[in-house]
């Protein structure tokens, strides 16, 4: 199989990751909107909510990191960048993503000694749930190891088309996200184009 | 060490490696260069406990809200609304601009979200009615940054976390400026309009009834602000648990309008978590890095820096501020705060500033760095709605507005109850 080919699967599996993230905030919003109400409607406390929504905001933080990479939509500040030759440019890419997946590297290595540290001791949530932390927190670290497997096959498909001199698939895989790009993802949208015509009709 | 600190910070965010990054290398530097303990062993500590954070649970949860209120359309209403009730004034439609960005303000944690949600509907009109394109855009871009001025607010959550500033009080103490500074912004439309009556455009005519008519397209907007930030002060809910009430709001909105399908949702939750990642992949990094300045005693040396220079505390915060604007120009706004908020916070609260007033200025000074160029993220993306023309055209017309930002700066500083009447009113 060709890296081109893991690569298109790689970003349904990060867009699959955005949803399941986005998924879960969409439940802790639910389920804690629920208790809030019925905390005060009832003055029954269920308690609990808060404890999983944290739990959710860890999951979908990690499952949502990938589909970010991919979308190039981690900041990067790149007055100077503009500037510079694109060869430049390409390097700087290649070695930002490198650094990237250094620091989060890490993280995950710690990250799963704090996992398997509540594996061994069998920790619990001091709330009154008791959660077996383990069971977020290995959703938690899988996030992560995934992230690292996307990121760091990005940076092996980069790094090839550097090599080979197309900077052209470089700059689409990891260059920064130039203007254009960035308001065709903040605004890709066409239900509003719809919308506001029809307002417009009704003036 | 400071010196060390800030031309490894500076320096590698030059490079335009990504923020997250740079935090967590810089952090990871300083560690090995300074600490006695390696403080880096309790990385996965920290990450799970930042991220499990449940105050932080908001972020993402605002930007659902923001992701779903702008598929629902009701931004389109609510600008026309507006327009029956605000373009009799000299200056037309642009009090328009002005007056549906504080509303969606007030739903709408983010001033990118306001300005692209706002811009998109607004900028057609200017060919339609003749507008001086310059100042419209410059209108769109300004009032824009009422987004994180105006409760909710995401900026505010971080100034919150990263100060253990109480959130709620913020989001008090933000109201009122944020009426201010809209009031401010149309006032700067005003005297533009009758120092240059050209750029007015047309001012239109609309009638009571049709004033009347339009106002239902107000309601959803005002209900979920006051629901949002109603069960804040009431004390019925926490800003997560407000942040959850809002969703199902919009949610239940969305869905009354019909725009509630699977494909919008999967865009919704695709934008929601392409922006929550990334601030979290930061506050992240951000939260190790502060770790080990603190750790290796950075905040307490450079308070002892501050303290030696012998300034008045007046002068010192105006040096903080003249630093903001410079650093704005230049900086990412999210990346100035998290890099920027937790050293200096501590030395302003220090002298004497109460740290709620200071998370007002904070975000007063944001707003300015989101419309001075170079780097100005809110000119970028009403350059980008627009689609035609140059950038310089947005930043020229945003220059006036900044001038009202410095006169809000200073209003600020010199009237500090304009934050804090709130928040103390309700203390009481």
């Amino acid at each position: 199989m060709n890296l081109d080919r893991l690569l298109e699967l790689a970003y349904r599996l990060a867009r699959f990751g955005a949803w399941f993230g986005g998924g879960l905030i969409v439940a802790a919003a639910l389920l804690v909107g629920v208790e809030v109400v019925i905390r005060k409607a009832f003055n029954l406390t269920i308690g609990g909510a808060d404890e999983l929504s944290g739990f959710a905001l860890a999951i979908a933080t990690t499952w949502g990191l990938a589909f970010t990479l991919l979308e190039r939509a981690h900041v990067r500040i790149d007055s100077l960048y503009i500037h510079l030759p694109v060869r430049v440019a390409a390097l700087l890419d290649l070695i930002g993503l490198a650094l990237f997946i250094g620091f989060f590297g890490l993280v995950t290595w710690h990250g799963y000694g704090v996992f398997a540290t509540s594996l061994r001791v069998g920790a619990h949530s001091l709330s009154p749930l008791g959660t077996p932390l383990v069971i977020p927190q290995a959703l938690w670290v899988v996030g992560l190891v995934l992230f690292l497997a996307i990121a760091t096959l990005l940076l092996i498909r980069a790094a090839l088309a550097l090599v080979r001199g197309d900077l052209g698939t470089m700059r689409r895989l990891v260059g920064s996200r130039t203007l254009t790009e960035e308001m065709a993802a903040e605004l890709d949208r066409p239900e509003d184009a719809a919308s506001a015509a029809e307002v417009r009709a009704r003036r | 060490m400071i010196w060390v600190t800030l031309a490894l910070l500076l320096g590698l965010l030059a490079l335009s490696f990504p923020v997250a990054a740079v935090l967590g290398i810089v952090g990871l530097a300083l560690d090995q260069l300074y600490a006695f303990l390696p403080l880096y062993l309790s990385l996965g500590e920290m990450t799970w406990g930042a991220s499990t954070d449940v105050i932080l649970v908001a972020i993402p949860m605002f930007v659902l809200l923001g992701e779903i209120l702008l598929r629902a359309g009701i931004a389109e209403r609510m600008y026309a609304a507006m327009s029956h009730w605000l373009s009799w004034l000299p200056g037309g439609l642009m009090h328009s601009n002005i007056g549906a960005c504080t509303l969606f303000s007030a739903v709408s944690g983010s001033s990118v979200a306001t300005a692209a949600t706002i811009g998109t509907v607004a900028l057609p009109e200017i060919e339609r009615e003749g507008y001086e394109p310059r100042f419209f855009l410059g209108t769109v871009a300004a009032g824009g940054t009422l987004g994180i001025l105006i409760p909710p607010s995401i900026n505010m959550i971080v100034y919150g976390v990263l100060t253990d500033t109480s959130i709620p009080q913020l989001y008090l103490a933000g109201m009122l400026p944020g009426l201010v500074l809209a009031l401010l912004f149309m006032a700067t439309v005003l005297i533009g309009c009758w120092l240059r009556p050209a750029w007015g455009g047309k001012t239109r005519r609309s009638t009571w009834r049709a004033r009347f008519r339009a106002l239902p397209d107000l309601v959803p907007p005002l209900l979920i602000f006051l629901l949002v930030i109603g069960s804040i002060y009431a004390g019925l809910a926490t800003p997560t648990e407000a942040a959850s009430l809002g969703v199902i709001a919009a949610l239940v909105l969305a869905a009354w309008r019909r725009k509630l399908t699977v494909a919008m949702m999967k865009r919704a939750l695709e934008g929601t978590m392409r922006t929550s990642a990334m601030i979290m992949a930061i506050l992240i990094a951000a939260t190790f890095l502060n770790f080990v300045l603190t750790g290796i005693g950075l905040t307490s040396q450079v308070n002892a820096l501050v303290t030696d220079l012998g300034l008045t505390p007046m002068q010192t915060l105006l040096l903080v501020v003249l630093f903001y604007l410079v650093l704005g120009m230049f900086m990412e706004t999210l990346t100035m705060m998290v890099a920027t908020v937790p050293i200096i916070t501590p030395v302003i609260v220090g002298l004497g500033f109460d740290p709620v007033w200071f998370g007002v200025l904070i975000m007063l000074l944001v707003e300015t760095a989101m419309i001075t160029p170079p780097v100005g993220i809110n000119l970028f993306v009403v350059q980008g709605v627009r689609g035609t023309g140059q950038i310089h055209d947005v930043m020229i017309g945003a220059a006036p507005f900044v001038v009202t930002l410095m006169v809000m700066i200073a209003l600020l500083i010199l009237l500090p109850g304009i934050a804090l009447v709130l928040p103390e009113a309700l203390a009481r």
